[in-house]
């Protein structure tokens, strides 16, 4: 299917379900209206396959902005936290 | 009431984070470390107050995310309202695709998602106006609730879901340029 489904459904279908987009991705709406973004992305293969990348690309996004802490930092970390305790006690 | 004598054991497992969201906040290695380790020296004089049991990664988050605003911001108390333009949705997957078919358009979506490394998923991060690249940071790196990330920042629960949609967008902007010249994009590729 391409986006030029989305006309099946109505547009405004389409521009609600966009709006909220990311309030589906990021799970921050209650059941009843994520069921409802969910029926209309199975009729609709144009928001799907939008929805679907957007979901994808959010993977990647996480994934690629993970670093790796050097362990000099962690040691130091850890000596500057056994030195505060130190001070106090 | 959390027990002084815990704090490392029960903070230093988010160390990981912090150090990316401190990363792309402060743009350099050195001053990341210095803001985790004041952060957590922060928390740990701090710690007595910290009700056990409630959210710690967002109370860890939270001064990381203060220290960074009253240390490193530049002169300006406010944070810059940057306009960033009227940015459409679904930018980035809108112009990866004019193939014919599923398949085809597919192709091209892996290669574009598969291409994009880490270098350019961060300058896009760290390329957004603070006041969009702060909450994009909590929410897309941390995966903290709108509410979490309202709380962190003082803010209405309405901005941040604005700041997240446009700041998401003027990244997928600048995620579509390094596609580009990355050459990962086919020739006049946009969606009708």
């Amino acid at each position: 299917m391409t986006d030029n489904d989305c006309v099946d459904t109505g547009a405004s279908n389409c521009d609600e379900a966009m709006e909220r987009l990311y309030e589906y991705l990021d799970e921050e709406m209650d059941d009843a209206t994520a069921e409802g973004i969910r029926s209309h992305l199975s009729d609709c293969g144009g928001c799907h396959d939008g929805f679907d990348f957007e979901k994808r690309l959010k993977v990647v996004v996480r994934e690629r902005l993970a670093e790796e802490v050097p362990q000099s930092f962690i040691n130091r970390l850890r000596s500057a936290l056994d030195d505060e305790a130190a001070r106090r006690y | 009431m959390a027990d002084q004598a815990n704090f490392a054991d029960d903070a230093m497992q988010y160390t990981k984070q912090l150090y990316a969201a401190a990363m792309r906040m402060t743009r350099n290695p050195a001053d990341a470390e210095d803001l985790v380790q004041e952060t957590f020296l922060k928390a740990y004089r701090a710690y007595d107050s910290f009700t056990a049991g409630t959210n710690l990664k967002a109370w860890l988050y939270r001064i990381l995310t203060n220290t960074y605003i009253n240390k490193y911001r530049k002169a300006s108390r406010r944070p810059d309202e940057v306009d960033l333009g009227n940015v459409e949705d679904l930018y980035l997957y809108r112009r990866i695709g004019s193939e014919e078919s599923v398949e085809a358009s597919r192709t091209t979506e892996d290669r574009v998602l598969d291409g994009l490394v880490e270098s350019d998923i961060k300058k896009a991060v760290e390329a957004l106006p603070e006041n969009f690249r702060i909450p994009v940071l909590l929410a897309d790196l941390e995966g903290l609730s709108y509410q979490e990330i309202a709380d962190i920042l003082e803010i209405p629960i309405g901005t941040v879901m604005s700041r997240l949609h446009r700041g998401r967008k003027a990244m997928q902007k600048a995620l579509w340029e390094f596609a580009s010249k990355r050459g990962l994009l086919p020739e006049n590729a946009e969606r009708p």
